[in-house]
Order: structure tokens, then sequence, then C-alpha cells
């Protein structure tokens, strides 16, 4: 009703979307990392309600992951071929950062520090110096699979299997891998956790306020935690469930319970979006403890989503899911991607009010 | 609906509740009512000013944020109209109440009728011992032998076509063969992992739901290993006592034949029995036996195996849960990366 409107885009990926990204600031860039072996730059146009193919960048493998670097021209990209690209939007060029020994499923950009990190299902972290491109990665080793990263300021939470979150301090990394530095000792954790949700880790995000993180699990979930470890800080953490259904009561009733597939924090009013496998994506304020918004169901699974620098866009990728005893997958044909222009208070909370 | 709070309030009751047009929603009183509508569907979205009426917040949106108002938010997709003006029971179009109405009634009795159907109660003011589900439940001792002959048959069957390697047949669907809740070849499900999580939570992380929602997780479904929907028609052959129609009829918790028990299983002692150990399989068929005569349902059976389960698998069944993707260990990039359609192969150039 007010001048919240969301489109479609008209050439959506071929096939399921692993990732997508908004450019920095107020860049109307969007990136998109999809199964089909390639990634998707789109240009947002202001106000005419549509988004414009700029160009796609055709990788070896599927792409799991993406995100820009410190200019809207500069993009890295995680592959299932075990190599962190870096991409140039502006000429196409594809540079290879580094390779890793199995899948790489996470990448992330730390514009504070200038350093890019990657997570590969090798049980490694790969941190990447930008500014000293032929310098290797210093390799951090992981307890167990990486599923999920997400980076605040300051902060570096890597989740993984059997529940296990890691938070790494971002000036710690960046130190590590300055040229200066003797040592390029991976450094510890600053913090090792258990996740507060029983199921595995399907998404990560951190507060763009440095104070904490949102973690998502497949068993329709999200937990809203705190990085500083007191214990007063410690006793506000929280976690809820959502993204459920109600099964119809001739197939035994209960709860239909899906994955939480994504997350997002809005980077200005910092109340955040979780995308479900039941295809709804719901506005939260993690203050007031609150939900918002919950969107109109999108016809298949929300697999990522991501606001735009400035908040006023919000990006719905939306593929099948991958379900319990699938034994084949396709999103072919029914992978779309929206983008929703937020109203201006549309993601404000009511404690910042 | 907020039937459990009360036990089961009689029809008057649930008639005379007030009821949200737009949702469908129904309230303990008046007042409820409109503060729900206040908040749900007459809220402004940019300034958060709740309106008594749609035909208000219409105003308002045009006089104060120069906008029109499309729909009513929150609503049901054939109610979000402005043309109706609601105030609480106010101004709700008579069709529409007789619909809500008779929506009440049906789930009433329905729900009435599934009740009697667990319980073997009669319903209120009757003479017990004659409901019509009851009847479902009687078996002659000569119906079961007749039964167990022909399940017998079958395995025998199946043991052969597995010895001749030949695929085992599938289940005939003419109604004759028992435990045919299920396919009897079903592939082994990944375990279920609520009744271990339930039995030991995590230690030191205080999990605070906000919402009202339970700390713990809710009873296992009768703590069933999620198998997929039973096929068309596949329940239609069971032919133990009646059952109420639940997800959990498509996993009976006994897997004859060939198929192996699902990993990870609840009971603690698979009850499966190998196609190949006759005398075993007598046991378990003996022992369906003994519950079809004392009328206990088979779904009641592991609660006997296992002791964290005789909690949920009674009377809260219904409240089980069904998760679309229940790996805890493999996230499903890492499956959908297997796949031959997304697998990347290093070739031997590289």
């Amino acid at each position: 009703m007010a001048p919240a409107t969301q489109f479609e885009v008209a050439q959506p990926p071929q096939d399921a979307i692993s990732a997508l990204a908004f450019g920095p600031g107020t860049s109307r860039r969007l990136l998109v990392s999809s199964w089909d072996k390639n990634v998707y730059l789109y240009e947002v146009s202001s106000g005419a309600e549509e988004a414009t193919l700029v160009r796609t960048f055709e990788h070896r493998a599927p792409v799991l992951d993406v995100c820009f670097g410190a200019s809207p021209d500069e993009a890295y990209t995680a592959g299932i071929d075990h190599q962190v690209k870096k991409i140039d939007l502006a000429t196409g060029d594809q540079t290879v950062l580094s390779k890793h020994s199995e899948a790489v499923r996470c990448v992330v950009f730390s514009a504070q520090h200038s350093i890019l990190i990657s997570a590969s299902w090798d049980c490694t972290l790969h941190v990447h110096n930008i500014s000293h491109p032929s310098q290797p990665p210093l390799a951090i080793p992981l307890p167990g699979k990486p599923h999920a990263l997400a980076a605040s300021p300051t902060k570096l939470v890597v989740a993984m299997t059997a529940r296990l979150v890691h938070i790494y301090d971002l000036p710690a990394l960046a130190a590590a891998v300055d040229p200066s530095s003797p040592s390029r000792q991976p450094p510890q954790p600053w913090q090792q956790r258990e996740s507060s949700l029983k199921f595995l880790t399907r998404a990560v995000a951190c507060m763009p306020n440095d104070a904490g993180y949102a973690t998502s699990s497949i068993e329709g979930r999200v937990a809203v935690e705190w990085f500083d470890d007191s214990p007063e800080s410690q006793a506000r953490k929280y976690a809820f469930k959502c993204h459920r259904q109600a099964a119809p009561e001739d197939e035994g009733g209960g709860d239909i319970v899906y994955p939480v597939n994504s997350l997002a924090f809005h980077p200005v009013h910092g109340t955040f979006a979780s995308g479900g496998g039941d295809g709804t994506v719901a506005l939260w304020d993690a203050e007031a403890k609150r939900r918002m918004r919950q969107y109109q169901r999108f016809p298949e699974s929300v697999a990522a989503l991501g606001f735009s620098g400035d908040g006023r866009l919000l990006a719905i990728g939306v593929c099948p899911g991958f379900e319990t005893g699938m034994e084949d997958y396709s999103g072919e044909g029914r992978t779309k991607l929206f983008i929703r222009e937020l109203g201006e208070s549309e993601a404000k909370g009511k404690g910042s009010k | 609906m907020g039937k459990k709070k009360r036990g089961h309030p009689d029809i008057e009751e649930l008639l005379a509740r007030p009821w949200c047009y737009y949702c469908e929603r129904d309230f303990e009183d008046l007042k409820l009512l409109i503060s729900h509508q206040k908040a749900k569907h007459f809220k402004c979205e940019r300034c958060g000013k709740r309106l008594n009426t749609a035909g208000g917040l219409s105003v308002h949106m045009n006089q104060v944020h120069k906008e029109t108002l499309q729909c009513v938010e929150n609503a049901l997709p054939n109610r979000s109209g402005l043309d109706v003006e609601i105030f609480g029971m106010e101004g709700v179009p008579e069709d529409i109440l007789q619909q809500h109405n008779q929506r009440i009634i049906q789930n009433f009795y329905t729900a009435q009728a599934e009740r009697q159907k667990v319980t073997g109660n009669p319903p209120r003011g009757q003479a017990g011992g004659h409901g019509p589900a009851k009847k479902i439940k009687y078996e002659t001792p000569e119906e079961i032998k007749k039964r167990l002959a022909e399940h017998r048959a079958k395995l025998a069957a199946q043991k052969a076509a597995a010895a001749n390697g030949a695929p085992p047949p599938t289940a005939p669907a003419d109604g004759s063969a028992p435990a045919q809740g299920a396919p009897p070849f079903l592939p082994p499900q990944p375990g279920y992992p609520y009744p271990a999580a339930g039995v030991a939570p995590v230690p030191g992380v205080p999990v605070v739901p906000p919402y009202g929602a339970a700390p713990g997780f809710p009873a296992p479904a009768g703590a069933f290993p999620p198998g997929p929907s039973p096929p068309p028609g596949a329940t239609a052959p069971f032919a133990l006592p009646a059952r109420p129609p639940s997800g959990a009829a498509g996993a009976p918790p006994y897997f004859y034949g060939a198929g192996a028990p699902p990993p990870g299983y609840p009971g603690g002692a698979p009850p499966a029995v190998p196609a190949s150990d006759a005398a075993a399989t007598g046991d378990s068929i003996d022992q369906l036996i003994r519950m079809a005569e004392a009328g206990i349902k088979p779904a009641a059976a592991p609660a006997k195996n296992g002791a964290e389960e005789a909690a949920g698998a009674g009377e809260k069944k219904k409240k089980g849960a069904r998760m679309v993707y229940a790996d805890t260990d493999v996230s499903p990039e890492e499956k959908m990366a297997m796949l031959p359609r997304y697998r990347w192969v290093e070739s031997a150039a590289a």
C-alpha cells in the first residue's frame, strides 16, 4: 500500500541461486551467484522498478557465494571447483586468488581491514590480503566443515558442522596477513562457542553495529546472540521458532518445519530479515524481539536475501529448496529474483523510534 | 482456536466466540477482537496509527500521507477488500457469517469424531459401547488368523523373489495384506533427531523463546521417523483397528519384509524382521495379534521399547513436527554438490 513496491527481475539465473549481494554504499549493483556456474551482475534502476542484467561471468563449476570488494567494480566468488576468484566487473577479468582442496562455501570481504576470507569444505579458512595479491593466503584450520560465514566491522563469525561457532577478531586476522608481520601464524579464535540452536546451522549474519549476530538452523529457528561474553550480555541471547507451517489435519497436523536459509541485517535500522524454505520473508526487530512484518509467500523456497548498502532495497532469491530424500534437484525455470523497495519506515524497529 | 485451553468446549461456546472477518481468527471476547483488528488490519503502515475501521484508515492515509489504501493488510486473500466496513463483529456480510459458522460446526464435529475414535469414548450423553468408531476395532480371531496366513504367504513369496534376485513384488492393493501402512521396501531414512535432542538439552545455553514458544521441543509425533508420505491408498489396506488419519499412519512402527530398518530408529530395538527369519516373524506377528485382541493400536507399540517416547506417543501425537530438511551433519549445498548435475571433477589436465 505504501510506496513499498516489489518487482520480479526479468532475467533471473537459469538455475538455483546460491547467494546474492548488493554493492557497497549507495551502489545499485546486485551480484547473484548461481548453481548454473554463472555470476550475474544486475543494475537496479531507482524508481523505474526494473533491474537490468549488465553481464554474466561464467565459471567452471557452480558458484556457492559471491561478495563485492572495496569498490562496486570488484567482486569475489567461491566455487565448487575449489577456487576463490576475483572478478573485475568492468573488464570481466577473472583471477584465481587461492585454491582450496574442496569446494569453497563462502567468501566474505571486510572493507574495514581490506581482507578477504574464504571458507571451504576442506575445513580451512583462507585469509587474503587484498593489497598484496601476490602474497599467498594464510590458511587457518577449522575443527569442522564451515557452512556459513559473516563479518561485522571487527568480528568474523564462522558456523560449522557439529554446531560449532568460532568468532575471529578481524584486526588480528588483518595483522597476521600484513607483509610486515613477522610470524604469519594463524591466529586463534577470539571466542569458541556452541550454537544455541540444536540443529545444523544454515546462515549467519552480523549486526551492523558490531554488537552481535544472528544464526539460523535447518529446523525453523533463529538465534540472536551478542559478542560481548559478559554474563549480562549472554543472558540477553534468545532464540525463536519461525518459518513453520501447520500441516493439514488429514496429514496428522503438527508443524512442517522449514530451514531458515538466509539472514540479512538492515544496514541502517539494525533489524533483520529471514528467508525460509516455506517461501516467506519476515522482518524482525532484534531489540524488541518482535516480528515486524511477514511478506506474502513466494512461489518457492527463499534461498538468499540481501539489503542494499543504503537499506532501501531488499533482494530476494527464490528457488526450490533441497529437501530430505531428494535424489534429483533442479532449479531450472523455477528460480526467480525479486527486488523489494522498502518504505521509509518499513524496516524500522519500534525500539529505535 | 484456543480450544486446548479449556478441554473441549461445546459447539455453542465455539459459535459464540467473536472472530475476525479479515483473518478468520477467533477471540475470547469482543475487546480482544477489536484490538486485534486495530493492530493487524487497521494500522497505518507509515506512522503506526491505529484506526478503528478500514474506511478510517483509508481516510487517514489519504489526508495524512496523501496515499491511497489499496487493501486491508494481513487479510485472507479474498477478504482484503475495502468495500465492507468492519468493526469488531459488525458489518460482516450474512453469507460470510454463515460460511464461518458452517466451518466451525464442521470442524467441531470432525474433531469430536476424531477424539471418539482415539479415546473410544462414546459421545456425551449417550450410553457407551457402540459408537461407530468402536465397531471398526472389532476383529474376530478367525479374521486375524486369516490375515496372518496371508501375511506369511506374502513373506514367503518375497523371500522367494529375493532369493531369485528379482525385485520384490510390491504390496498388493487388495486390502488383504496386513501392516501395509507403508511400502515394505522403504529406503533407509535418516534418523529422526528429535528424541535425542529433547533428552539431552544443550548444557549451559539458555534458549529464551521470546514469543511464548516452549523452550524445549514439541514432543515427537509418536517419535516416528519421518517417512515419505504413503502412496495413495496405502492407508486403506491397513486392516488393523481404526486409527486417526494422521501422518504417522504412513510410517507404522513395523517394517516387514526385506526393507532395512531406518538407521537411528528411535525405538531402541527396531522391530523390523528380516524376511529370512521366519520364526522371528512369527513372534512379531503374534505380538500384532495380541495387540489387536487387546485393542491396542500398533502405534503405541514403540512406546514400550523406548522410555523417552512413552510421554510423546500418546495424546501428544498430533504435535509432532516434520522437518523438510533433517540431515544434521550434511548441508543441503553439500548434497547438491554431489549430484551429477553440479558435481565438479578436477580434470586430469589441471
